[in-house]
């Protein structure tokens, strides 16, 4: 188990384990409160981002941030009033934030698939920092105590946002919250699965939790441990393998995704509300 | 000026006193919408009123309810509710309006127990940053057991039968110790032994605690015995507002002159 020893290791498994946790985390609220596509949407507006980060070698967590905020903004009330359906909207944004990334990465000054490049790419282990470790710490410690502060309202909009309204709750502060914490995971989890396949994360955790659960106080906790779980042992797999970090957890985690499908009790259950 | 207005409770004592639905000249439309669902209506409901409105499909009705509790914006006209602006104060005002909806099914797979979906009807109640004490598990608790599924409480919600589901939105609305009820086609898919207990009951509560009740149905065979006002809806206005006298009279003897009329209206 020499390899457990290398630092970069370490911290590529402490970083999985986080950024598996947040995701799965924050991936409950995106498949309940019907934020699936605006979460798309700003998945690959912080592709774009990063790719612009590393283009003119500015901190790529801080554009990624940006696009994905400026995403969200421009999608986000369009997205809550259903003016437009939200397909259109993530057909159009999904090739355009792609287009923006791949001329970004044209333009970067790193030669090839530098670690830079593949980072935003695919997710890099090489590239977790302690600085990186410390935001997602400091991210997932945040998001634990928000949520369970107001666990009550998100409980209930989670349920049902306009019956949450129509009992006194003011549901608009809490959605933009949860977008905005949407936001900040996929940006700190970038790094370690890629831009293109981070929503996978956001995802399928907490699908495959919705899948076999009653009881919503089980899903929020056994979400982020099968999002630690992808991560951890897609990490594992991709070192061994050889193959792209990112790929790999994404693999594991669409594979939980088909066993809690299979072997889920809810037969007559439609998909997971999109 | 209208921000000015807004902003202030009703100036008039009596108002607020009196009345616990105020609508003047309102008008709704949905976003996306032309013509809008509810135009011109005013009305007038009284604290510890008991009120039916009727009307063919798509003449408002629901509408109507989801203005009277601010869920949808307003386009035009005045709405007060306990002596409050619904488009100021328009979470405090639906923390006091127990609102059952219409038509909710739940999907098998939701992960909510039929006593957590009762329980958050008092959340808003509870307020921000505070949790719910045993007293509200208590009241709960205690509205299942007026709807008779008590036994029901920790079953996931969505594998209840379609009248269990119903009863417990009732039982979510009457939760929260309402001053106000406003119900939509909320006997619809209960069993016909629960179809005369439930609506009984709600009119024993109505009396008991004096809720101010509204009530929409299409059905006009099945409204209450303890009603004492029936407003009539086609298109989209009110087409009659009838006194405790006349009402049921009314509906009798010319429902098919007054509500066929407005059923043959909606269609052309």
């Amino acid at each position: 188990m020499m390899w457990l020893e290398l630092a970069f290791i370490q911290r590529a498994l402490i970083a999985c384990i986080l950024s598996g946790l947040l995701t799965g985390l924050i991936g409950v609220f995106v498949a309940r409160m019907r934020l699936s596509a605006i979460g798309y949407a700003m998945s690959h507006g912080a592709f774009a981002g990063a790719s612009l980060g590393v283009a003119i070698s500015v901190n790529p967590l801080l554009t990624a941030l940006f696009f994905s905020a400026t995403t969200a903004l421009l999608i986000g009330p369009v997205a809550d009033k259903a003016r437009m359906p939200a397909d259109l909207v993530t057909s159009i944004a999904f090739p355009l934030n792609m287009a923006l990334a791949f001329i970004f990465l044209t333009l970067s000054p790193y030669v090839g698939l530098s670690s830079e490049v593949a980072s935003v790419l695919w997710g890099s282990v090489v590239s977790m920092t302690n600085e990186d470790l410390l935001c997602l710490t400091i991210l997932f410690t945040a998001s634990l105590v928000l949520i369970q502060l107001f666990w009550k309202e998100l409980f209930a909009i989670m349920f049902d946002r306009k019956m949450a309204e129509a009992d006194g709750i003011n549901t608009k502060p809490f959605l933009y919250f949860i977008i905005f914490l949407i936001g900040l995971v996929i940006t700190f989890a970038l790094k370690l699965v890629g831009g293109i396949l981070i929503f996978a994360l956001l995802f399928n955790p907490a699908s495959s939790a919705l899948q076999f659960l009653h009881d919503m106080r089980k899903i929020i906790m056994v979400s982020p441990i099968l999002g630690a779980f992808s991560c951890l042992s897609g990490l594992i797999v991709s070192i061994f393998l050889d193959l792209p970090v990112g790929s790999c957890i994404v693999l594991i985690s669409t594979f939980i995704f088909a066993i809690s499908v299979l072997f889920s009790p809810k037969r007559r259950r439609k998909e997971v509300k999109p | 000026m209208e921000e000015e207005e807004g902003k202030t409770k009703v100036k008039n004592k009596a108002l607020e006193e009196d009345l616990a639905i105020f609508l003047e000249d309102v008008s709704t439309i949905y976003e996306g919408e032309r013509r809008p669902a509810i135009k011109g209506v005013s009305i007038s409901i009284r604290r510890k009123e008991l009120v039916y409105i009727v009307g063919p499909n798509a003449s408002g009705k629901t509408t109507l309810l989801e203005t009277i509790n601010g869920l949808l914006p307003l386009y035009k006209g005045r709405v007060f509710v306990l002596g409050l602006n619904v488009r100021t104060y328009g979470n405090e005002v639906r923390r006091e309006i127990g609102y059952v909806p219409q038509d909710f099914m739940f999907d098998p797979g939701e992960p909510y127990k039929a006593l957590d979906v009762v329980l958050m009807g008092r959340y808003g109640k509870i307020g921000i940053l505070r949790r719910p004490k045993e007293e509200d598990l208590r009241k709960a608790m205690e509205t299942l057991r007026l709807m008779g599924i008590d036994d029901q409480a920790n079953k996931p919600v969505g594998k209840l039968s379609g009248g269990q589901q119903q009863k417990v939105m009732i039982a979510r609305a009457l939760a929260k110790e309402p001053k106000i009820l406003l119900m939509d086609e909320p006997f619809s898919n209960l069993d016909p032994d629960s179809r005369e207990r439930i609506p009984e009951l709600i009119g024993r509560l109505h009396e008991e605690r004096g809720l101010t009740t509204v009530i929409v149905t299409h059905d006009v065979h099945r409204i209450s015995r303890l009603c004492r006002r029936v407003i009539v809806m086609g298109g989209g206005r009110i087409v009659a507002d009838e006194g405790p006298e006349n009402a049921l009279t009314l509906l009798d003897t010319s429902r098919p002159h007054i509500l066929g009329g407005v059923w043959h209206h909606d269609v052309a």
